[in-house]
């Protein structure tokens, strides 16, 4: 009887932890696996994740690089202390092996709304996160 | 003289009466103890023929094969146990090779959580299912019943997540936006919703945010004749409807004809949001799921599944939109 239930119990409570997320983290509802695809237009497509570097004489923003990209898309999904700090160690240690000074990163993700009448599209901050370099 | 019998299967009376007076040894175990003795066999080797449990089976193997997943650690694993189920009837109904395809499948998830797509998980849940209901006494009771409540559930949380939490779904700008901005969706809002390409362009521009919360005074207009709102509208309700009512059916108990109903509701789900829906892979899990629910008799629904399942891969396989643009262009 137990072990009939266990997937479905497993659904529910994934289903659960991923309302949560969503509603208090920042989570996007399309993942997570709460089934809320195709529910909304808080998705990849509609985040935005900025990452600007400051070290002494420099301040600047970093176009992702291939090598960060997934980094950069789970942070977007969900833009959590733990996925934020990855990437903004990938960043820095990206930034040392090319020599380049670092001592602070800021990432800033964003989310565009759209208007309900004219569907004008603005951009709205979601989280800004700032990671000092040692 | 005892006589050769014509049916291999039946003993004359003459065979009978002579096995009923050879003589027995007090210490003689009765053949009949000797097979009861023996341990039960497990509940994935009692039935080597093939039932319509396997068709499930093998297309829950051959959707696997389509869609390839997650990286060299778990990709081989999964393509591998796929390949095998597919060749050997005896894994098709091991429980362990559907348990470990759960498992590669959980690492999958996590590997780059949280960015699988939900299908990925409800695959998860449903490899376990299998697995459950493979080493359980009622194998293809379990999992039609492991089926409907997976369904049932994932269709819930769907309706709650369109009906209640998001902000931006029942007023209908959720599909406005998304006709008008997602390249997967372009030539369905062509074809069906009469925009021009020009302004299918244009409009993807005027949609476009400016960086960190800038706005313009005088935003450009987005132009969306009235068929494409009637679409968006459409689309926005009919799916609404649509997975309300299979979620309500997997649901309730089986009685009277909510089996039939069911059917019906998931096939008509998947023919028509799968037409547009670019996630394949969902499609055909739910339809492998629904073909779980069908009895051993009921020959035609399981053809009528596997004809579905094919259909979705003609979906997604087939620009037929594009080609249908190409053609009401050319005529």
């Amino acid at each position: 009887m137990t072990a009939r239930w266990l997937p479905a119990t497993l659904l529910g409570v994934v289903a659960i932890v991923q309302v949560a997320l969503a509603q208090g983290g920042g989570l996007t509802p399309w993942k997570g696996g709460g089934f809320g695809m195709f529910s909304t237009l808080d998705h990849a497509a509609y985040r935005d994740l900025d990452v600007v570097i400051d070290a002494p004489a420099r301040s600047e923003t970093l176009e992702i690089p291939a090598s960060l990209e997934e980094l950069a898309a789970r942070a977007a999904a969900y833009p959590g202390d733990a996925l934020l700090r990855q990437l903004a160690e990938g960043v820095v240690a990206r930034e040392r092996r090319y020599n380049r000074p670092v001592t602070r990163v800021t990432l800033s993700v964003w989310r565009t709304e759209f208007d309900p009448l004219t569907l004008a599209a603005t951009e709205h901050p979601l989280r800004t996160f700032v990671y000092e370099a040692r | 003289m005892i006589q050769p019998s014509q049916d291999a299967g039946s003993e004359s009376p003459a065979i009978r009466r002579s096995l009923d007076t050879i003589p027995r040894s007090p210490h003689a175990i009765d053949p009949l103890r000797l097979v009861a003795a023996q341990p039960a066999r497990p509940s994935w080797l009692r039935s080597a023929a093939p039932s319509h449990l396997d068709t499930a089976l093998r297309l829950t193997a051959i959707a696997l094969l389509l869609r390839p997943m997650g990286q060299w650690f778990v990709r081989p694993a999964i393509l591998g146990a796929a390949a095998l189920l597919l060749i050997s009837p005896r894994a098709l109904r091991m429980p362990a090779i559907w348990l470990a395809l759960a498992f590669a499948v959980a690492v999958r998830i996590a590997d780059d959580w949280p960015l699988a797509d939900n299908h990925i998980y409800l695959l998860a849940y449903w490899s376990l299912a299998i697995a459950l209901s493979l080493r359980s006494a009622k194998p293809i009771a379990t999992l039609g019943f492991n089926s409907r409540v997976l369904i049932g559930f994932a269709f819930a949380c769907a309706v709650l997540w369109k009906a209640l939490l998001a902000p931006d779904f029942l007023d209908g700008r959720f599909f406005r936006v998304t006709l008008l901005t997602d390249p997967r969706f372009g030539e369905a809002s062509m074809l069906i919703g009469g925009l021009t390409a020009d302004q299918l362009q244009a409009n993807r521009g005027a949609l476009e945010p400016l960086p960190h919360g800038a706005a313009l005074l005088t935003p450009p207009a987005v132009v969306e004749p009235p068929r494409l709102r009637q679409l968006a509208a459409l689309s926005t309700w009919g799916i609404l409807v649509l997975e309300t009512t299979v979620a309500c059916l997997m649901l309730l108990p089986s009685r009277r004809r909510v089996p039939v109903f069911r059917h019906v509701m998931l096939l008509t789900f998947c023919l028509v949001t799968y037409a547009f829906a670019p996630v394949a892979g969902f499609g055909w899990l739910l339809l492998v799921m629904g073909a779980a629910q069908t009895e051993p008799h009921e020959r035609w629904l399981q053809r009528l599944y596997v004809i579905a399942f094919l259909i979705v891969l003609f979906y997604a396989e087939v620009p037929w939109t594009g080609l249908l643009l190409d053609f009401s262009r050319s005529s």
